[in-house]
Protein backbone atom coordinates (compact mmCIF):
# COMPACT_ATOMS: atom_id res chain seq x y z
CA UNK A 1 0.00 0.00 0.00
CA UNK A 2 1.94 3.09 -1.28
CA UNK A 3 1.72 6.64 1.17
CA UNK A 4 -0.69 8.92 0.19
CA UNK A 5 1.65 10.96 -1.58
CA UNK A 6 3.03 8.44 -3.67
CA UNK A 7 -0.45 7.58 -4.88
CA UNK A 8 -1.57 11.66 -5.40
CA UNK A 9 1.88 11.94 -7.34
CA UNK A 10 0.73 8.77 -9.53
CA UNK A 11 -2.60 9.97 -10.00
CA UNK A 12 -1.40 13.30 -10.76
CA UNK A 13 0.47 11.88 -13.64
CA UNK A 14 -2.89 10.27 -14.84
CA UNK A 15 -4.52 12.91 -14.79
CA UNK A 16 -1.99 14.52 -17.35
CA UNK A 17 -2.40 11.98 -19.51
CA UNK A 18 -5.62 11.80 -19.35
CA UNK A 19 -5.75 15.32 -20.65
CA UNK A 20 -3.62 14.48 -23.78
CA UNK A 21 -6.03 12.20 -25.76
CA UNK A 22 -3.41 12.29 -28.36
CA UNK A 23 -1.12 10.13 -26.16
CA UNK A 24 -3.57 7.44 -26.54
CA UNK A 25 -2.49 6.76 -29.78
CA UNK A 26 0.64 5.72 -28.46
CA UNK A 27 -0.89 2.69 -27.45
CA UNK A 28 -1.95 2.00 -31.15
CA UNK A 29 0.98 2.56 -33.14
CA UNK A 30 3.02 0.73 -32.17
CA UNK A 31 0.62 -1.98 -32.78
CA UNK A 32 -0.30 -1.03 -36.39
CA UNK A 33 3.65 -1.06 -37.10
CA UNK A 34 4.33 -4.77 -35.96
CA UNK A 35 2.53 -7.16 -37.73
CA UNK A 36 2.41 -9.25 -34.58
CA UNK A 37 3.23 -7.33 -31.61
CA UNK A 38 4.37 -8.61 -28.41
CA UNK A 39 3.96 -12.44 -30.09
CA UNK A 40 7.72 -12.52 -30.25
CA UNK A 41 10.28 -11.98 -28.11
CA UNK A 42 11.34 -9.26 -30.94
CA UNK A 43 7.73 -7.66 -30.79
CA UNK A 44 7.60 -7.35 -27.37
CA UNK A 45 5.64 -4.48 -26.46
CA UNK A 46 6.61 -2.13 -23.02
CA UNK A 47 4.78 -1.98 -19.60
CA UNK A 48 3.08 1.29 -21.15
CA UNK A 49 1.87 -0.05 -24.35
CA UNK A 50 0.23 -3.06 -22.31
CA UNK A 51 -1.61 -0.79 -19.62
CA UNK A 52 -2.26 1.69 -21.87
CA UNK A 53 -3.84 -0.21 -24.53
CA UNK A 54 -5.45 -2.01 -21.85
CA UNK A 55 -6.98 1.16 -20.57
CA UNK A 56 -8.17 2.11 -24.30
CA UNK A 57 -10.29 -0.95 -24.47
CA UNK A 58 -11.90 -0.80 -21.55
CA UNK A 59 -12.69 2.65 -21.35
CA UNK A 60 -14.01 2.14 -25.08
CA UNK A 61 -16.10 -0.79 -24.11
CA UNK A 62 -17.38 0.42 -20.57
CA UNK A 63 -19.94 2.89 -20.10
CA UNK A 64 -20.27 4.45 -16.60
CA UNK A 65 -21.89 2.14 -14.27
CA UNK A 66 -23.73 2.60 -11.38
CA UNK A 67 -22.06 0.58 -8.16
CA UNK A 68 -23.11 -0.18 -5.13
CA UNK A 69 -20.28 -0.80 -2.41
CA UNK A 70 -18.86 0.25 0.78
CA UNK A 71 -16.37 3.01 1.52
CA UNK A 72 -12.88 2.15 2.82
CA UNK A 73 -10.20 4.43 3.45
CA UNK A 74 -11.17 7.69 2.35
CA UNK A 75 -8.46 9.93 1.93
CA UNK A 76 -8.71 13.76 0.71
CA UNK A 77 -6.49 14.97 -0.84
CA UNK A 78 -5.30 19.00 -0.46
CA UNK A 79 -6.52 19.61 -4.17
CA UNK A 80 -9.92 18.24 -2.98
CA UNK A 81 -9.68 14.74 -5.29
CA UNK A 82 -11.06 11.83 -3.30
CA UNK A 83 -9.11 8.86 -3.00
CA UNK A 84 -11.19 5.37 -1.25
CA UNK A 85 -11.69 1.76 -2.30
CA UNK A 86 -15.54 0.34 -2.31
CA UNK A 87 -15.60 -3.37 -1.55
CA UNK A 88 -17.45 -5.81 -0.66
CA UNK A 89 -17.00 -8.99 0.63
CA UNK A 90 -15.27 -10.54 -1.85
CA UNK A 91 -14.05 -8.15 -4.13
CA UNK A 92 -12.44 -4.39 -3.95
CA UNK A 93 -11.97 -1.84 -6.86
CA UNK A 94 -10.03 1.35 -6.35
CA UNK A 95 -11.74 5.02 -6.77
CA UNK A 96 -10.62 8.01 -7.61
CA UNK A 97 -13.15 11.01 -7.38
CA UNK A 98 -11.77 14.54 -9.25
CA UNK A 99 -12.02 17.85 -7.23
CA UNK A 100 -14.37 19.18 -9.84
CA UNK A 101 -16.85 16.26 -9.26
CA UNK A 102 -16.16 15.79 -5.34
CA UNK A 103 -16.75 19.63 -4.84
CA UNK A 104 -20.54 18.87 -6.02
CA UNK A 105 -21.35 16.63 -3.10
CA UNK A 106 -22.40 17.25 0.23
CA UNK A 107 -19.76 15.65 1.74
CA UNK A 108 -17.71 13.36 1.75
CA UNK A 109 -18.67 9.43 2.80
CA UNK A 110 -17.89 8.07 6.02
CA UNK A 111 -15.62 4.58 6.48
CA UNK A 112 -17.73 1.77 6.02
CA UNK A 113 -20.72 3.94 4.25
CA UNK A 114 -22.25 1.94 1.80
CA UNK A 115 -22.55 4.22 -1.41
CA UNK A 116 -24.06 3.99 -5.08
CA UNK A 117 -21.75 5.26 -7.15
CA UNK A 118 -21.98 6.20 -10.72
CA UNK A 119 -18.08 5.67 -12.50
CA UNK A 120 -16.53 5.24 -15.44
CA UNK A 121 -14.21 2.28 -15.20
CA UNK A 122 -10.20 3.22 -16.83
CA UNK A 123 -6.95 1.34 -15.52
CA UNK A 124 -4.72 3.24 -13.91
CA UNK A 125 -1.43 2.52 -15.91
CA UNK A 126 0.71 4.06 -13.01
CA UNK A 127 0.26 0.67 -10.94
CA UNK A 128 -1.76 -1.72 -13.57
CA UNK A 129 -4.93 -1.37 -11.41
CA UNK A 130 -8.21 -1.23 -12.49
CA UNK A 131 -9.92 1.96 -11.35
CA UNK A 132 -13.50 3.75 -11.26
CA UNK A 133 -13.40 7.30 -12.13
CA UNK A 134 -16.09 8.34 -9.63
CA UNK A 135 -18.76 10.90 -11.31
CA UNK A 136 -21.41 10.72 -8.67
CA UNK A 137 -22.52 9.45 -5.56
CA UNK A 138 -26.07 8.90 -4.22
CA UNK A 139 -26.05 8.05 -0.47
CA UNK A 140 -27.76 4.88 -0.10
CA UNK A 141 -30.43 5.67 2.17
CA UNK A 142 -29.99 9.65 3.44
CA UNK A 143 -26.31 8.77 5.11
CA UNK A 144 -24.65 12.00 3.15
CA UNK A 145 -27.38 14.52 3.55
CA UNK A 146 -27.66 13.79 7.27
CA UNK A 147 -23.99 13.89 7.53
CA UNK A 148 -23.28 17.09 5.95
CA UNK A 149 -26.54 18.65 7.73
CA UNK A 150 -24.81 17.22 11.41
CA UNK A 151 -21.45 18.46 10.10
CA UNK A 152 -22.95 22.08 9.93
CA UNK A 153 -25.15 21.56 12.88
CA UNK A 154 -22.70 20.71 15.11
CA UNK A 155 -20.59 23.51 14.20
CA UNK A 156 -23.26 26.22 14.32
CA UNK A 157 -24.26 24.52 17.66
CA UNK A 158 -21.44 24.95 18.86
CA UNK A 159 -20.95 28.42 18.70
CA UNK A 160 -24.49 28.73 20.08
CA UNK A 161 -26.67 30.47 16.90
CA UNK A 162 -29.24 27.73 17.94
CA UNK A 163 -29.38 28.94 21.62
CA UNK A 164 -33.09 29.09 23.21
CA UNK A 165 -31.49 32.23 24.97
CA UNK A 166 -31.07 33.92 21.27
CA UNK A 167 -34.93 33.53 20.46
CA UNK A 168 -36.83 37.15 20.33
CA UNK A 169 -40.15 37.80 21.01
CA UNK A 170 -42.33 39.11 17.80
CA UNK A 171 -43.76 42.82 17.81
CA UNK A 172 -46.95 43.42 18.52
CA UNK A 173 -47.71 45.17 15.76
CA UNK A 174 -45.26 44.90 12.64
CA UNK A 175 -45.11 48.03 10.74
CA UNK A 176 -43.56 45.93 7.58
CA UNK A 177 -42.95 42.67 7.43
CA UNK A 178 -40.43 41.55 5.18
CA UNK A 179 -40.27 38.15 3.22
CA UNK A 180 -37.55 36.49 1.64
CA UNK A 181 -38.75 33.70 -0.89
CA UNK A 182 -39.10 33.72 -4.37
CA UNK A 183 -41.30 36.32 -6.38
CA UNK A 184 -42.60 32.88 -8.42
CA UNK A 185 -43.70 30.78 -4.92
CA UNK A 186 -46.66 29.97 -3.86
CA UNK A 187 -45.31 30.53 -0.22
CA UNK A 188 -45.36 34.53 -1.40
CA UNK A 189 -48.85 33.65 -2.20
CA UNK A 190 -49.84 32.72 0.70
CA UNK A 191 -48.41 35.01 3.33
CA UNK A 192 -49.57 38.06 1.20
CA UNK A 193 -53.54 36.66 1.37
CA UNK A 194 -52.72 35.43 5.30
CA UNK A 195 -51.47 39.11 6.40
CA UNK A 196 -54.15 40.85 3.88
CA UNK A 197 -56.81 39.46 6.08
CA UNK A 198 -55.77 40.03 9.45
CA UNK A 199 -53.75 42.74 9.21
CA UNK A 200 -53.88 45.19 6.09
CA UNK A 201 -52.29 48.04 7.36
CA UNK A 202 -49.41 45.80 7.65
CA UNK A 203 -46.80 46.79 4.55
CA UNK A 204 -45.58 43.64 2.92
CA UNK A 205 -41.96 44.23 1.19
CA UNK A 206 -40.85 40.95 -0.61
CA UNK A 207 -37.27 40.37 -0.91
CA UNK A 208 -36.34 38.03 -4.10
CA UNK A 209 -34.47 34.91 -3.49
CA UNK A 210 -33.64 31.96 -5.51
CA UNK A 211 -34.75 29.12 -3.26
CA UNK A 212 -33.42 26.25 -4.98
CA UNK A 213 -30.71 25.27 -7.50
CA UNK A 214 -27.35 26.33 -8.31
CA UNK A 215 -26.61 29.70 -6.84
CA UNK A 216 -29.90 29.14 -4.43
CA UNK A 217 -27.69 29.90 -1.07
CA UNK A 218 -25.90 33.26 -2.69
CA UNK A 219 -29.61 34.46 -3.36
CA UNK A 220 -30.78 34.13 -0.17
CA UNK A 221 -28.04 35.49 1.31
CA UNK A 222 -27.92 38.63 -0.42
CA UNK A 223 -31.78 38.65 0.14
CA UNK A 224 -31.17 38.75 3.98
CA UNK A 225 -28.75 41.29 3.55
CA UNK A 226 -30.46 43.61 1.36
CA UNK A 227 -33.14 43.63 4.31
CA UNK A 228 -31.12 44.39 6.81
CA UNK A 229 -29.12 47.01 4.95
CA UNK A 230 -32.66 48.27 4.20
CA UNK A 231 -33.47 48.67 7.72
CA UNK A 232 -37.11 49.65 8.04
CA UNK A 233 -38.48 45.76 8.29
CA UNK A 234 -39.89 44.85 12.37
CA UNK A 235 -40.37 41.35 11.35
CA UNK A 236 -38.34 39.04 8.48
CA UNK A 237 -40.17 36.00 7.21
CA UNK A 238 -37.69 33.35 5.35
CA UNK A 239 -39.74 30.73 3.45
CA UNK A 240 -40.72 28.63 0.65
CA UNK A 241 -43.01 25.58 0.31
CA UNK A 242 -42.94 22.27 -0.45
CA UNK A 243 -40.08 20.24 -1.79
CA UNK A 244 -37.51 17.63 -1.75
CA UNK A 245 -34.83 17.18 0.20
CA UNK A 246 -32.64 18.60 -2.71
CA UNK A 247 -35.35 21.25 -3.02
CA UNK A 248 -34.85 22.65 0.50
CA UNK A 249 -30.96 21.98 0.78
CA UNK A 250 -29.90 25.80 0.57
CA UNK A 251 -31.81 26.48 3.99
CA UNK A 252 -29.40 23.94 5.09
CA UNK A 253 -26.15 26.03 3.79
CA UNK A 254 -24.41 27.52 6.47
CA UNK A 255 -24.00 30.69 4.94
CA UNK A 256 -28.00 31.25 4.85
CA UNK A 257 -28.02 29.87 8.22
CA UNK A 258 -25.56 32.70 9.49
CA UNK A 259 -27.21 35.28 7.63
CA UNK A 260 -30.49 34.15 8.94
CA UNK A 261 -29.46 34.24 12.70
CA UNK A 262 -27.59 37.83 12.31
CA UNK A 263 -30.64 39.18 11.44
CA UNK A 264 -31.37 42.39 13.33
CA UNK A 265 -34.82 41.96 13.87
CA UNK A 266 -36.89 38.76 15.00
CA UNK A 267 -37.09 35.48 11.65
CA UNK A 268 -39.89 33.57 11.21
CA UNK A 269 -39.04 30.41 9.26
CA UNK A 270 -41.00 28.29 7.58
CA UNK A 271 -39.60 26.17 4.94
CA UNK A 272 -41.43 23.21 3.55
CA UNK A 273 -43.94 20.98 5.26
CA UNK A 274 -43.97 20.28 8.69
CA UNK A 275 -42.07 17.49 8.74
CA UNK A 276 -38.89 19.55 7.14
CA UNK A 277 -36.46 20.60 9.61
CA UNK A 278 -33.87 22.67 8.21
CA UNK A 279 -31.31 24.50 9.96
CA UNK A 280 -32.32 28.27 8.97
CA UNK A 281 -35.50 26.70 11.18
CA UNK A 282 -33.42 26.05 13.85
CA UNK A 283 -31.69 29.45 13.54
CA UNK A 284 -34.71 31.35 13.71
CA UNK A 285 -36.64 33.26 15.98
CA UNK A 286 -39.66 31.54 15.43
CA UNK A 287 -40.32 28.54 13.41
CA UNK A 288 -43.45 27.92 11.62
CA UNK A 289 -44.90 24.65 10.00
CA UNK A 290 -46.07 26.88 6.70
CA UNK A 291 -45.30 30.06 5.45
CA UNK A 292 -49.51 30.56 5.98
CA UNK A 293 -48.65 29.65 9.95
CA UNK A 294 -45.65 32.06 9.87
CA UNK A 295 -48.07 34.65 8.27
CA UNK A 296 -49.91 34.27 11.13
CA UNK A 297 -47.95 35.12 13.89
CA UNK A 298 -46.57 37.81 12.27
CA UNK A 299 -49.31 39.68 11.33
CA UNK A 300 -51.79 40.03 14.28
CA UNK A 301 -55.40 40.31 14.14
CA UNK A 302 -56.05 44.37 13.24
CA UNK A 303 -59.81 43.59 15.03
CA UNK A 304 -58.57 42.29 18.54
CA UNK A 305 -55.97 44.88 18.90
CA UNK A 306 -58.56 47.46 18.25
CA UNK A 307 -60.60 45.71 20.46
CA UNK A 308 -57.96 45.84 23.35
CA UNK A 309 -57.36 49.24 22.67
CA UNK A 310 -60.96 50.25 22.87
CA UNK A 311 -60.93 48.06 26.29
CA UNK A 312 -58.06 50.27 27.74
CA UNK A 313 -59.56 53.37 27.03
CA UNK A 314 -62.26 52.03 28.84
CA UNK A 315 -60.24 51.14 31.78
CA UNK A 316 -58.31 54.18 31.78
CA UNK A 317 -61.85 56.02 32.27
CA UNK A 318 -62.72 54.08 34.91
CA UNK A 319 -59.94 54.28 36.66
CA UNK A 320 -59.69 58.18 36.65
CA UNK A 321 -63.33 58.25 37.15
CA UNK A 322 -62.91 56.14 40.42
CA UNK A 323 -59.58 58.18 41.05
CA UNK A 324 -61.68 61.62 40.74
CA UNK A 325 -64.36 60.17 42.96
CA UNK A 326 -61.58 59.20 45.74
CA UNK A 327 -60.17 62.84 45.14
CA UNK A 328 -64.01 64.17 46.19
CA UNK A 329 -64.30 62.73 49.30
CA UNK A 330 -60.94 64.05 50.05
CA UNK A 331 -61.58 67.32 48.42
CA UNK A 332 -65.03 68.08 50.48
CA UNK A 333 -63.47 67.10 53.45
CA UNK A 334 -60.00 69.29 53.09
CA UNK A 335 -62.09 72.05 51.27
CA UNK A 336 -64.61 72.95 54.13
CA UNK A 337 -62.32 76.03 55.10
CA UNK A 338 -61.14 77.00 51.60
CA UNK A 339 -65.28 77.22 50.82
CA UNK A 340 -65.63 78.72 54.22
CA UNK A 341 -63.25 81.26 53.26
CA UNK A 342 -65.46 82.23 50.37
CA UNK A 343 -67.94 84.68 49.99
CA UNK A 344 -71.22 81.59 48.64
CA UNK A 345 -69.50 78.64 50.18
CA UNK A 346 -71.71 76.14 48.58
CA UNK A 347 -71.20 77.52 45.20
CA UNK A 348 -67.57 77.66 45.97
CA UNK A 349 -67.00 74.24 46.96
CA UNK A 350 -69.03 73.03 43.79
CA UNK A 351 -66.62 75.10 41.75
CA UNK A 352 -63.83 74.10 43.07
CA UNK A 353 -64.78 70.17 42.41
CA UNK A 354 -65.36 71.46 38.82
CA UNK A 355 -62.27 72.69 38.03
CA UNK A 356 -60.44 69.32 38.56
CA UNK A 357 -63.08 67.75 36.45
CA UNK A 358 -62.78 70.21 33.62
CA UNK A 359 -59.37 69.67 33.03
CA UNK A 360 -59.69 65.91 32.78
CA UNK A 361 -62.73 67.04 30.17
CA UNK A 362 -60.58 69.29 28.30
CA UNK A 363 -58.32 66.28 27.50
CA UNK A 364 -61.05 63.28 26.73
CA UNK A 365 -64.23 62.71 25.37
CA UNK A 366 -65.28 61.89 28.70
CA UNK A 367 -67.73 64.79 29.21
CA UNK A 368 -69.34 63.51 32.67
CA UNK A 369 -66.30 64.02 34.77
CA UNK A 370 -66.48 67.50 34.23
CA UNK A 371 -68.69 68.29 37.05
CA UNK A 372 -67.94 69.75 40.38
CA UNK A 373 -64.06 69.19 40.84
CA UNK A 374 -61.48 71.96 41.35
CA UNK A 375 -57.92 71.52 42.04
CA UNK A 376 -56.43 73.77 44.93
CA UNK A 377 -53.63 75.63 44.44
CA UNK A 378 -50.82 77.30 46.76
CA UNK A 379 -50.05 80.28 44.81
CA UNK A 380 -47.02 78.99 43.71
CA UNK A 381 -48.68 76.67 42.11
CA UNK A 382 -48.35 73.45 43.86
CA UNK A 383 -51.33 71.70 44.64
CA UNK A 384 -52.50 71.54 48.22
CA UNK A 385 -53.20 67.61 49.10
CA UNK A 386 -53.52 68.22 52.95
CA UNK A 387 -54.32 71.06 55.47
CA UNK A 388 -50.88 71.06 56.50
CA UNK A 389 -49.64 72.71 53.24
CA UNK A 390 -51.38 75.86 54.24
CA UNK A 391 -51.92 78.25 56.97
CA UNK A 392 -54.59 80.10 57.59
CA UNK A 393 -53.84 83.48 56.10
CA UNK A 394 -52.16 81.78 53.16
CA UNK A 395 -52.93 82.62 49.48
CA UNK A 396 -54.28 80.08 47.80
CA UNK A 397 -55.41 79.47 43.83
CA UNK A 398 -58.56 76.71 43.31
CA UNK A 399 -57.85 76.09 39.35
CA UNK A 400 -61.68 75.52 37.73
CA UNK A 401 -62.26 74.43 33.83
CA UNK A 402 -62.80 78.34 33.02
CA UNK A 403 -60.26 80.22 35.27
CA UNK A 404 -59.35 80.47 38.42
CA UNK A 405 -60.07 82.07 41.70
CA UNK A 406 -57.68 83.57 44.17
CA UNK A 407 -58.86 83.32 47.77
CA UNK A 408 -57.10 83.44 50.94
CA UNK A 409 -57.05 80.95 53.85
CA UNK A 410 -58.84 81.31 56.71
CA UNK A 411 -58.99 78.96 59.09
CA UNK A 412 -58.18 75.39 59.09
CA UNK A 413 -59.75 72.08 60.57
CA UNK A 414 -58.35 68.61 60.62
CA UNK A 415 -60.77 65.70 59.73
CA UNK A 416 -60.10 64.53 63.25
CA UNK A 417 -61.26 67.41 65.18
CA UNK A 418 -64.82 67.75 62.81
CA UNK A 419 -65.56 64.14 63.90
CA UNK A 420 -64.62 65.47 67.45
CA UNK A 421 -67.10 68.14 66.82
CA UNK B 1 -42.30 55.27 20.40
CA UNK B 2 -43.74 51.78 19.13
CA UNK B 3 -47.33 50.63 19.18
CA UNK B 4 -46.66 47.72 21.67
CA UNK B 5 -44.72 50.28 24.43
CA UNK B 6 -47.31 52.87 23.91
CA UNK B 7 -50.36 49.93 24.63
CA UNK B 8 -48.05 48.73 27.72
CA UNK B 9 -47.56 52.03 29.17
CA UNK B 10 -51.43 52.55 28.63
CA UNK B 11 -51.97 49.71 30.77
CA UNK B 12 -49.87 50.66 32.99
CA UNK B 13 -50.97 53.60 33.57
CA UNK B 14 -54.34 52.23 33.69
CA UNK B 15 -53.54 49.73 36.52
CA UNK B 16 -51.46 52.51 38.53
CA UNK B 17 -54.74 54.73 38.41
CA UNK B 18 -56.56 51.51 39.38
CA UNK B 19 -54.46 50.36 42.49
CA UNK B 20 -54.24 53.23 44.80
CA UNK B 21 -55.39 56.52 45.29
CA UNK B 22 -52.89 59.46 43.77
CA UNK B 23 -52.37 62.79 44.43
CA UNK B 24 -54.78 64.79 42.30
CA UNK B 25 -51.31 66.38 40.29
CA UNK B 26 -50.19 62.61 39.84
CA UNK B 27 -53.60 61.60 38.80
CA UNK B 28 -54.23 64.16 36.12
CA UNK B 29 -50.80 63.74 34.71
CA UNK B 30 -50.86 59.91 34.26
CA UNK B 31 -54.25 60.27 32.96
CA UNK B 32 -52.98 62.62 30.54
CA UNK B 33 -50.42 60.62 29.23
CA UNK B 34 -53.05 57.61 29.20
CA UNK B 35 -54.59 59.75 26.96
CA UNK B 36 -52.19 60.79 24.71
CA UNK B 37 -50.83 56.59 24.68
CA UNK B 38 -54.75 56.36 23.65
CA UNK B 39 -54.81 58.59 20.68
CA UNK B 40 -51.56 57.03 19.19
CA UNK B 41 -52.31 53.88 19.63
CA UNK B 42 -56.11 54.31 17.98
CA UNK B 43 -54.23 56.34 15.33
CA UNK B 44 -51.98 53.77 14.50
CA UNK B 45 -53.91 50.77 14.15
CA UNK B 46 -56.64 53.37 11.75
CA UNK B 47 -54.06 53.75 9.49
CA UNK B 48 -54.77 53.07 5.23
CA UNK B 49 -54.25 49.72 3.65
CA UNK B 50 -50.40 49.35 2.72
CA UNK B 51 -49.43 47.99 -0.01
CA UNK B 52 -46.93 44.92 -1.22
CA UNK B 53 -44.12 45.99 -2.56
CA UNK B 54 -40.65 44.31 -3.74
CA UNK B 55 -36.88 45.47 -2.08
CA UNK B 56 -34.59 45.85 -5.04
CA UNK B 57 -30.99 47.22 -5.49
CA UNK B 58 -30.43 49.73 -7.89
CA UNK B 59 -27.24 49.89 -9.68
CA UNK B 60 -25.99 52.80 -7.39
CA UNK B 61 -26.17 50.60 -4.83
CA UNK B 62 -29.57 52.46 -3.46
CA UNK B 63 -32.47 49.70 -1.62
CA UNK B 64 -35.87 51.03 -2.76
CA UNK B 65 -39.03 49.24 -2.32
CA UNK B 66 -41.46 49.27 -5.55
CA UNK B 67 -45.19 48.09 -5.40
CA UNK B 68 -45.28 44.40 -6.86
CA UNK B 69 -47.45 44.55 -9.61
CA UNK B 70 -46.07 47.81 -11.54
Amino acid sequence: MPDGSEVLALFDDEAVAAAQPRSEGRARRPAQQLAEPGLSPESAISVATLTLATRDIIEGAVEPLWVRGEVVGLKEHRKGHWYFTLKDENAQIRCVMWATDARRMLAAPDEGMTITALGKLTVYAGRGELQLRILRIEASGDGLWRKAFEKVHKKLEAEGLFAIERKRPLPMLPACIAVVTSTDGAALHDIVSVVRRRCPITRIVVAHAAVQGDGAAGSLVAALHRVARWGQADIVILGRGGGSREDLWAFNDERVVRAAAGMPVPVIAAIGHEVDVTLCDLAADVRAATPSAAAEAAAPQLSELLRHVKRLGNDLRDAALAQVESARERLAVAGVSVARAASHPLERRRLLIEGMAGRLHALSPLATLGRGYSVLMRDDGTPVTTIDAVAPGDQVIARLQDGMIHARVERKESLDEEISQ
Amino acid sequence: MSFEKKVQRLEEIVRALESRDLSLEKGLKLFEEGITCLRDASAELSKAEAAVQVLRERTDGILEATDLRA
